[in-house]
Formats: structure tokens, sequence, C-alpha cells
């Protein structure tokens, strides 16, 4: 049994593999694993279909991001304003 | 009825990314829409009591924000002279409608993929608000910035194995709530 460990994995670590593997992050023995264990698991070879899918659908997106200083330059002006209304209020 | 209260202190962090992709496919220029978003979130601070409470927060700022964009739009078209130009705003519904006709064609891609492609990106973001806040940035940093496993983990103060976990649920979420319309 401890050698099956080696080869056959449970699904919560097949799609942990299949994450990092949207990412190419997952070394050549998890790819492995994770084929070996599509092949007797319907539900996570869909899990994959639909991880890939995603990966593409984020992708066409194309979704940008503010930068952090971005961010910090809008909190200040915000909190700058705060302060006057503050300071209008008194 | 279950009213919406509003919370300027997390309106940068919610809100930033959401208003950042609604502005720039519009205005095409980075500094013009950091410009817009800095002043929308001022004019939402100073008229945040008519605000009602009936839609979202998200709702309600982006309905500012329109107005700024079509603000900008009128002032760029007199400074050029372009006097010609004449806009006739009909309600919000229409104004939006409007300025989808004067976002520039971008190569290799026809008019519908654009429309397609800016929703996508917004529906995504949308989804993500399903996510804690910590969730959803780990998520972005990791999907949208490419930002490598190790400087995250440092970032946040996470193991690799906890940043796969949630990786993993922001994944499951977003599949489920992109099923309906975009899968």
């Amino acid at each position: 049994m401890k050698k099956n460990r080696l080869i056959l994995i449970d699904c919560s670590e097949a799609s942990r593999f299949c994450d990092k593997a949207e990412y190419r992050e997952a070394s050549f023995s998890e790819r492995l694993k994770m084929r070996l264990h599509y092949l007797i698991c319907e539900s996570c070879k869909k899990y994959q279909t639909d991880n890939t899918r995603l990966s593409r659908l984020i992708e066409k997106a194309g979704i940008q991001t503010c930068t952090k200083d971005e961010k910090e330059g809008f909190r200040k002006k915000l909190q700058e304003e705060s302060l006057r209304q503050f300071k209008e209020q008194q | 009825m279950e009213t919406t209260v509003i919370n300027p202190e997390n309106w940068i962090d919610k809100y930033s990314d959401y208003l950042f992709n609604y502005t720039i496919v519009r205005v095409n220029d980075r500094e013009v829409t950091n410009d817009l978003i800095s002043e929308t979130f001022l004019a939402a601070l100073r008229s945040r009591k008519n605000f009602k409470g009936e839609s979202t927060e998200r709702t309600w700022l982006i309905s500012i924000l329109k107005r700024k964009i079509i603000d900008y739009y009128r002032k760029i078209n007199s400074t050029k002279g372009q006097s010609e130009v004449k806009l006739t705003p009909r309600g919000d519904e229409e104004e939006g409608d409007w300025l989808e006709e004067r976002v520039a064609d971008a190569s290799g891609s026809t008019a519908e993929d654009i429309i397609e492609n800016r929703e996508l990106g917004l529906a995504i973001l949308d989804c993500l608000d399903q996510l804690n806040e910590k969730q959803a940035a780990i998520f972005k940093m990791k999907t949208i910035d490419g930002i490598d496993t190790d400087t995250i983990c440092n970032e946040f103060n996470i193991s690799p194995s906890n940043l796969w976990v949630i990786i993993h649920r922001a994944r499951t979420t977003l599949a489920k709530c992109l099923e309906k319309n975009w899968f």
C-alpha cells in the first residue's frame, strides 16, 4: 500500500497539482501522477477541463490591475478630502 | 428592505480594479483613467449623503464614474474645437452606448470581440467579490499579475500550501460564478 501511495494520489492532491499545472508550477512527477489519476477519476478530469477553460477566459479578458502606487494615490486624495470635510464641519 | 451602508475606507481595495478596467477601455490612457477614478472617489465622498442604499456601492460609484467619463469627452471635444460633435445624453442607459461607439479599434480583433472581452473582464472581477479581500488580492496577484509563489507567500506571510488552497477556492468559485454566462 505504501508503494501505491507514491503513484496513486487522492482527488484533493490531484486538484492541487492541476491548479499548479495551470500556472506551470507542477513538477514532472506531479503531472504524471495527475494524469494517472485522471484515468480512474472522471470528476477530476472534468475539473481539469473546466480549469483550463477558466485560464483561457481570464487570459482573454485582459484584465488590468492598479499598481500599489496608484492605489496609494487614490487613498491619499480620499484621506485629504475626508480631513477637509471634517474640518469644515467643526 | 435591507439597505447598503457605504464605507469609504474600503473603496480603494474593493473597487479600484473594477473601476480601472471599466475606464481604461473607454479612455485608453492610464493617466487619464487614474485621474477619473480619483475624481470619482472624491465626488462620491462629497455626495455620500445622496446614496440611498438602493443599489450596491459599486453600481453607485460606476454611475458617478460614467458622468466623469462623459465630462472628459466633452472637454477633449471642446479643446479640439470639434464643436460639431454633438453630445445628447439621454439618461444613464444610453450614455453607455454612446461611449462604446467611441472606443478605438484594436487590430486583429473585431468590435464584438472587444466588447465581449471587456464584459468578461468585468464579470470576472465581479465574481471575485464573492471571495474575501485577502483571497481576491492573492488570486489577482498570482493569476493576473503573474507574480511568483514565493513573493506572494512572503508578502502575505503564508505557506505555499496555504496559497494553493486559496487559489483552488478562488478558481472553483470563479468557475461556478462564470458557468452560466461564459463557460
